[in-house]
């Protein structure tokens, strides 16, 4: 059994080289970054030798590739074929051998290898003498299976909601922290330890907890044989192979659950409303409740919002937490918020996929394609305008500015009727599919249209930031003016300047989607978002 | 006959070399319940898309009630309803609120379009289930939703793809009384199927495709020429060859 299910993972991984294009470029470049890690990983962690703090570092170093283990599995759910044991149901197949089998399979992979030769850096940078080199070796085997056992117990056991509606909701609303924790980490970190903020001495005492934990019982084995302690170190490798056995016994009884329990953990949604909001206004009040009902409850837009206010504290973040601070640079955070809502639904016919078809069907004239632009914009109006104005106000308080929350906001005002008549333009001139790809909790330009999807983004940041060029120089050249007067203009005559800007591209796009909507209809039904 | 209710000539379209549909020509009277028949490939969702304005044809015309749709898109869109083959809702949207938009997005005031989204959940055997998302509903369920959104504006012609694909049978006998009941009422349905039993029991008129091109077409009866609708078919469009002979181990007999 574990090995007819290596030779399947390792079929899998082939014929990804040998299908379409993109599989191909997918699958080499992940080979690549893995290549990366294992040499990267080998190198970092060999550079902890010497240090003070070296079992610390690496203890961090162990638990994070644990987490990640953790959450990549849940994210990418259905990427590995072997994952998933429903595939496996139909088999007169016994657990135990299964349980192997499927082991052996999640060991096998670039991935894994990646991570064993990676974490095989702790035989330069912690262990010292032959027994702390031994040691290591058993402790990162011990920890790589430590890893895969603990991400098959939690796949197999949310193998069902994972396959459900709202377990794919859930892996797209992990998108959110993990942005949120790699742009933290690319743009704070690095200027933080730029500034003798981290050092190796940070993470003194950091492991007083995280030893206790099978990832520190590893590292500090490791530590343990090395400094001549070796009954220690065997008790914590001991200790954390029991733990790898538990697992494995909660694994196989989850396993054996799993291959005969149904799908059942999707409890069907009850919605309250009586009726859609809006109605009475006409076609526009139509469509801005159905896009004001997908903003709450399609998690890809509510993951847009979060994404889109992530990226403003970002763009302002150096100013926050360092020295010396830019008050301005809430201004370029007003810019990128309004023009990432304005990319985020440029391609709206796409991002509504097939659907699609039963409004087309109705829209035919220009009137009525006026009437849908606008009712779309209304309905991220009621979510953006708040969001934009609490961030900018928010970010100015921050940097002990608040008065730069005032053009801060105009700008980001101005900027989303912009964004908007933008995005209207883009959905109908440069539309392309979406798709959901396996492995992958949001939608992304479908193969081949890549560069639509690059062209939204810079086609927004550059027209939104010349577009809202006028309010920033009225909101610097007005700064020192009595704020009773500059205020109520800049923001009023800011908002009518954004509405527009949104109209004209509301007209623009409607004129032109009148012409085009057999063709929108026939990306709508290719995309699969 | 009449002015046509379905009239199309001379409609084609290809994708790249590929010729998807060569050329068909058709004409369905008022009030007939007509079926669109042919094996997986023959062409039958692209004619369905092109008659119904949602795939730009590379050539030729369709008329529906004498109006063309690629020259008037505005008159004949107003007029026709369409369940796709691949029903894909507005998934977020509740029953209730997915067939009130679609009343709205046709124009239909807010007091006409609730009481009549009511009738159609209840004719569809879908008001229990009014207020679940429609991501939560079943195969049967957002074939029945999907026909409910093409009928609330009362449409003259009503295009079907599969209609009864993938739907248990108790969700298929509503669909089925329903197209009836349309038909009957005056209303034309055309509707597209691989299942022969259906068409022959349900349809007055039959047209079969095969590569892109109408092999026959006219009642069901001229159709059927004294054979079963099944027999006429694979007749018409040729049986596949099979050598069963490597399967002898294949049976309960066999070790």
């Amino acid at each position: 059994m574990a090995r007819l299910l290596v030779q399947l993972k390792l079929r899998l991984l082939t014929n990804a080289l040998r299908s379409s294009t993109t599989a191909r470029t997918t699958f080499i470049i992940s080979t690549f970054f893995a290549f990366v890690f294992a040499v990267g990983g080998f190198y970092v962690l060999a550079l902890f030798r010497g240090l003070s703090a070296s079992v610390d570092l690496t203890t961090v170093i162990f638990a994070v590739i644990a987490v990640g283990w953790l959450i990549l599995p849940v994210m990418s759910f259905g990427l590995d074929g072997t994952l998933d044991p429903a595939t496996l149901a139909l088999y007169p197949l016994r657990t135990r051998p299964l349980a192997v089998g499927l082991l052996a399979a999640s060991a096998t992979g670039a991935w894994p290898l990646a991570n064993l030769v990676g974490l095989l850096g702790v035989t330069v940078g912690l262990a010292s003498g032959g027994l702390g080199v031994l040691v290591a070796v058993v402790a990162v085997v011990l920890e790589v299976l430590f890893c895969i056992t603990l991400a098959r117990l939690v796949t197999t056991s949310m193998a069902s909601m994972l396959r459900s509606r709202r377990g794919k909701d859930l892996a797209a609303f992990l998108v959110i922290p993990i942005f949120a924790v790699y742009e933290f980490a690319i743009q704070v970190i690095p200027r933080v330890a730029a500034k003798g903020g981290i050092t190796a001495a940070s993470f003194h005492g950091v492991d007083s907890w995280l030893r206790w934990l099978p990832p520190g019982l590893a590292a500090h084995a490791i530590q343990d044989a090395s400094t001549g302690r070796p009954g220690t170190a065997l008790m914590r490798l001991a200790l954390l192979a029991a733990v790898i056995v538990v697992l494995g016994w909660l694994w196989i009884r989850s396993l054996n659950r799993a291959l005969v329990t149904a799908d059942s953990s999707t409890q069907s949604s009850q919605v309250r409303a009586a009726a859609l909001p809006l109605a009475r206004y006409g076609l526009r009040g139509a469509v801005a409740a159905r896009f004001w009902i997908y903003q709450r409850r399609e998690p890809t837009s509510l993951v847009y919002w979060a994404m889109t206010a992530v990226i403003m504290v970002v763009v302002s973040i150096s100013s926050i937490v360092g020295r010396p601070v830019h008050p301005d640079i809430v201004i370029a955070s007003a810019v990128f918020g309004a023009a990432f809502v304005g990319f985020f639904h440029a391609n709206s016919v796409g991002l509504t996929g097939p659907p699609f078809v039963i409004e087309a069907l109705a829209l035919t004239s220009r009137r009525s394609l006026q009437a849908y632009f606008a009712g779309q914009n209304f309905a991220l109006s009621v979510i953006a305008v708040p969001l934009l104005t609490a961030i900018c106000f928010g970010l100015a308080a921050a940097v002990r500015h608040p008065m730069e929350g005032v053009t801060a906001t105009a700008v980001a005002l101005a900027g989303l009727g912009a964004a908007l008549g933008l995005s209207n333009i883009f959905t109908v001139s440069l539309p392309y599919p979406l798709a959901r790809r396996t492995g992958s909790p949001m939608p992304q330009a479908a193969s081949g249209y890549t560069s639509y999807g690059a062209g939204g983004v810079f086609g927004n940041l550059i027209g939104v930031g010349v577009l809202v060029t006028p309010v920033i120089i009225a909101g610097v050249l007005t700064a020192a003016d009595q704020p009773a007067i500059r205020i109520p203009v800049l923001l009023v005559c800011s908002v009518a300047y954004g509405v527009l800007l949104a109209w004209a591209g509301v007209q623009f796009a409607a004129r032109e989607a009148v012409d085009k909507l057999p063709e929108l209809c026939q990306i709508a039904v290719r995309s699969t978002p | 006959m009449g002015e046509p209710a379905i009239e199309v000539r001379g409609l084609r379209k290809s994708f790249g070399t590929k010729e998807a549909v060569a050329g068909i020509d058709m004409d369905i009277a008022a009030g007939s319940l007509a079926g669109l028949v042919g094996p997986n490939g023959a062409g039958k969702t692209t004619s369905l898309s092109m008659m119904t304005g949602l795939l730009r044809p590379d050539g030729g015309r369709v008329r529906i009630a004498g109006l063309d749709v690629w020259a008037d898109p505005v008159a004949a869109k107003a007029i026709i309803g369409v369940v796709p083959a691949e029903v894909r809702l507005f998934e977020r949207l509740s029953g209730e609120e997915l067939l009130e938009y679609a009343a709205r997005l046709r124009g239909l005031p807010a007091g006409e379009a609730r009481s009549r989204v009511a009738q159609l959940l209840d004719v569809l055997d879908l008001a229990a289930d009014a207020k679940r998302l429609v991501a939560d509903y079943s195969t049967g369920m957002r074939k029945k939703a999907a026909l409910g959104c093409a009928l609330i504006h009362n449409p003259r012609v009503l295009f079907l793809d599969e209609p009864l694909e993938g739907v248990d049978p108790i969700s298929a006998d509503v669909i089925r009384r329903l197209l009836a009941r349309l038909a009957g009422s005056g209303s034309t349905v055309l509707f597209s199927s691989h299942v022969m039993e259906l068409v022959e029991q349900l349809c007055d008129h039959v047209s079969i495709i095969n590569k892109g091109t109408i092999v026959a077409t006219g009642t069901t009866e001229q159709v059927r020429g004294g054979k079963t609708l099944q027999q006429a078919f694979v007749d018409l469009v040729g049986p596949r060859t099979t050598d069963e002979e490597g399967l002898s181990w294949l049976g309960s007999s066999s070790s």
